[in-house]
């Protein structure tokens, strides 16, 4: 019984020596020349401004949740799919179906509120709410096409800008 | 309009001495062009680019000439208009020991860089400019390269600023045109 | 007049290994036989994957462009571009090096880990070129940093460049690499 751990071991051991054995090797053989003007943040050739750690967006946060709680429905659903032959061929089809059903309705909750709360936008709104509307209006397209240039240009623009609006 | 009313319209607004000496097109000159004060340039313009019949939208170019044996330092000025699709050239004569005049980028945004070009390689200082630093050398080079007796230094942080010619180096010598020298 | 960049010293030669004290016979460091082949076979892998560092100035640009293109394939020996110099072993300067640039030149070869290989692609970098009497080029590159292999040209052709690559190969094949990082008994 022990045996069939026998190769998880054999490949976790190979695992751990590649890594440790390609880092071992490296730092026998890189030459190791450290000075002032090499040590300096990389920032395409210019000296280095301002520090370079810095708050990042947390809409990034907010995707890798939602990637995570589903990925995993995912990894749970992939067992069920493999032995589900199985439970058909015992009379238990069914049974099976409904149960990972039941599963997937109740993530479909989860999804359901995060849909509506807007949180799938990038820029949050909330239903109903006129500041996360997409913009589809141009501001700097007329509205309407130029069929002939103007003999005053400043007039012109002004008649374009309030047409637009 | 031609260049030669464009000029009348100028000497009738402004005055013989702010807008005078008009070239036409010629064998000599490409496009027709007059001198402007060079205090008053921004006022001429403003009005070149507002008024209705000329409507100058469009600054193509601010370029600088030195001529050190008239001892002037001259800033051309061509602007074009897209709507009435003419063009005309202004210049500004500068005295060459202390050329300074006003910028004219409150009548046109994209002078910000032409006026810094000129100011770094001629030292034209132009009053009002928001930004006036080197655009092309780097900020902390000295002298203005495109004046007349511009002498290049030695070194820039210690890179050779000349760099010796290698067959002077190496002293190729061609046989047959020793013996040519030789005799 | 703010300083362009602070202090920089652009003379100082770069700190660096790899000297060519160890061209002729220089000493062994685990034994002659041994050194011979763990070279040659480090060397033959560091030759094989030269990864350069992407810097077109100006038209050599566009050869160099092409010379990664399909037709003057530089992926074929190995090769790959990369944007930053922490992960370039060559780096191609191609193009006119100007005053204002050569301080970035500098600073990007010495961000770059050793072992390290510069080539230079064209007149401009060789020697300043066409514009050899500007004001503001930097006549060669070679006087900011050392200089592995010069491609003539204007701009030399992708197969230029390749022949180029092809001598970097071999020079990277004749290196004593084991020596160069131990130093050997005679020379240490």
């Amino acid at each position: 019984m022990l045996m069939a751990y026998a190769s998880v071991a054999a490949f976790f051991l190979v695992a751990i020596g590649f890594i440790i054995g390609s880092m071992v090797f490296g730092k026998l053989l890189r030459p190791n020349n450290m000075y002032a003007e090499k040590l300096e943040t990389y920032e395409c050739g210019e000296a280095p401004v301002g520090p370079a750690w810095f708050n990042f967006n947390p809409r990034f946060y907010i995707v890798a949740l939602i990637y995570i709680i589903f990925d995993v429905e995912i990894a749970f659903i992939y067992p069920v799919a493999t032995v589900f032959k199985r439970w058909v061929d015992q009379g238990n089809g069914a049974f099976a179906l409904v149960e990972i059903l039941i599963f997937v309705a109740i993530l479909m909750l989860g999804l359901v509120y995060v849909w509506a709360k807007g949180d799938l936008e990038w820029i949050r709104s909330i239903k109903g709410d006129p500041r996360g509307v997409p913009n589809t209006q141009s501001r700097t397209r007329p509205a309407a096409p130029i069929t002939e240039l103007a003999a005053e240009p400043a007039a012109a623009r002004d008649a374009l800008a309030q047409g637009a609006e | 309009m031609t260049p030669e009313q464009i000029h009348e319209k100028l000497k009738t607004e402004f005055g013989e001495e702010v807008a005078f000496d008009f070239h036409p097109v010629s064998n000599k000159d490409r496009d027709a062009w007059l001198q402007v004060a060079p205090f008053e340039i921004e006022r001429v313009c403003e009005y070149l680019k507002t008024t209705p019949g000329l409507s100058f939208d469009y600054l193509e170019c601010i370029t600088g000439v030195d001529y050190p044996d008239l001892q002037k330092i001259v800033v051309v000025y061509h602007i074009y208009s897209y709507t009435q699709r003419h063009r005309i050239v202004l210049k500004a004569f500068l005295d060459r020991a202390d050329p300074a005049m006003p910028s004219v980028v409150n009548v046109w945004s994209t002078a910000n860089w032409q006026e810094r070009e000129c100011f770094d390689l001629l030292g034209v200082l132009f009053e009002g400019h928001p930004d006036l630093r080197r655009l092309l050398m780097p900020d902390d080079w000295e002298g203005h390269p495109l004046r007349k007796d511009y002498e290049e230094k030695e070194d820039y942080h210690g890179i050779p600023t000349v760099r010796p010619n290698p067959i002077e180096l190496y002293k190729i010598k061609i046989p047959g045109k020793e013996e040519a020298k030789a005799s | 007049m703010p300083s362009d960049q602070g202090a920089l010293n652009l003379m100082a030669p770069p700190k660096g290994w790899g000297d060519d004290k160890y061209r002729d016979d220089g000493g062994s460091v685990i034994q002659t036989n041994v050194d011979a082949v763990v070279n040659s076979l480090l060397n033959w892998g560091r030759s094989n994957s030269v990864w350069f560092m992407l810097f077109g100035l100006a038209c050599c640009a566009i050869e160099l462009m092409q010379t990664g293109g399909p037709r003057g394939d530089m992926d074929r020996f190995g090769s790959a571009p990369r944007p930053s110099p922490r992960s370039s072993d060559l780096f191609i300067i191609a193009g006119t090096l100007t005053y204002k640039m050569a301080l970035r030149v500098k600073r990007l070869y010495d961000q770059m880990s050793e072992p390290r290989y510069v080539i230079s692609m064209g007149s401009c970098s060789n020697c300043g070129g066409l514009f050899q009497y500007a004001y503001s080029v930097c006549k060669g590159v070679d006087q900011i940093i050392p200089v592995d292999v010069y491609v003539p040209g204007c701009p030399p052709r992708p197969e230029a460049l390749l022949e180029g690559l092809l001598k970097i190969q071999e020079k990277i094949k004749s290196e004593k690499f084991l020596q160069m990082r131990y130093g050997t008994s005679a020379n240490p």
